[in-house]
């Protein structure tokens, strides 16, 4: 069996990547893919965890996962509505050209 | 085992890597799914079967699918070849997460005394078990989740119509009951 050190590190490794696609992209879907990306890590870690405990019958690391999809799935789907929203309404989805609240 | 492991791993984090620096945005999704795929792949070797198939049916099926019609609706896929794909600031972002990955979690990782094999060695599949404790202790979550996803479709909805379409729809509808009113 794999030690639970590597599944760790690949989901802290896939954490990070989208965290650098979150500060460093600026295309508005690119920033969700991101935390997509950052979400199913979170998953990956539940899972694992889940899978190394000593009472895996009860199954919590699943109903959590599960809760998380279903989290992530409404988040996807609002935050579209608001990109086409978005996008409707200023012609671009440059984060940087959103500034009117700054001004 | 530990070499399947290896490859899914260099698959998700190439999915990954690619999903955040292509330039095209349809590759970009593609590649995201190809994680996703993988992920999938790791959840099978941890057992983890039923969540293996929801997240085939709900990333790939659903999400995939979703960011990919959501390019679709905007325009300008790939960009202008010289337009810069960073934000302005992408250097002190680059930096903070680089600090995250080594200041925070590898040295958390490495100081933490975890058990480098399973404390049951073998789990029977049980997707009953699931739904047992889905529909016994996890309930009021169950509930909630349903009350937010209608909530996520309504609001996605609402958002997403053209501000002048839904005014032009409540108007007919408000005409409309008007008229049956008058009758």
């Amino acid at each position: 069996m794999i030690p639970l050190e590597y599944i760790l590190l690949l989901s802290a490794m896939l954490f990070t990547v989208g965290l650098v696609g979150v500060l460093t992209r600026k295309h508005a879907i690119i920033v969700l893919i991101s935390v997509e990306i950052m979400l199913n890590a979170a998953n990956l870690n539940f899972i694992a965890f889940w899978r190394y405990n000593p009472s895996p019958d009860l199954h919590m690391g699943t109903m959590f996962s599960l809760f998380a999809i279903a989290v992530a799935g409404a988040e996807v789907t609002v935050g579209l509505a608001l990109v086409i929203a978005i996008y409707r309404h200023y012609q671009t989805l440059d984060t940087e050209a959103l500034n009117r609240l700054k001004e | 085992m530990t070499i399947i492991f290896i490859i899914l791993s260099i698959t998700a984090l190439t999915g990954a890597i690619s999903a955040i620096f292509l330039k095209n945005l349809i590759y970009a999704v593609y590649s995201l799914l190809l994680l996703f795929v993988a992920i999938a792949g790791i959840f099978l070797m941890l057992m983890a079967e039923f969540l293996a198939v929801v997240q085939i049916l709900v990333y790939l099926g659903a999400i995939g699918i979703l960011v990919l019609f959501g390019v679709m609706m905007t325009r300008n896929i790939s960009g202008a070849s010289s337009e810069r794909i960073l934000s302005r600031g992408w250097f002190f972002g680059l930096v903070i997460s680089v600090l995250m990955l080594f200041g925070v979690l590898i040295p958390g990782l490495a100081f933490s005394e975890l058990s480098s094999s399973p404390a049951v060695e073998t789990i029977t599949p049980s997707v009953k078990e699931i739904g047992i404790q889905l529909m016994h202790l996890n309930t009021p979550a169950l509930w909630l989740t349903a009350v937010l996803l209608t909530a996520a479709l309504i609001g996605a909805v609402v958002v997403a119509v053209p501000r002048n379409y839904s005014s032009k729809l409540f108007l007919t509808y408000k005409l409309e009951n008007k008229n049956k009113s008058s009758k």
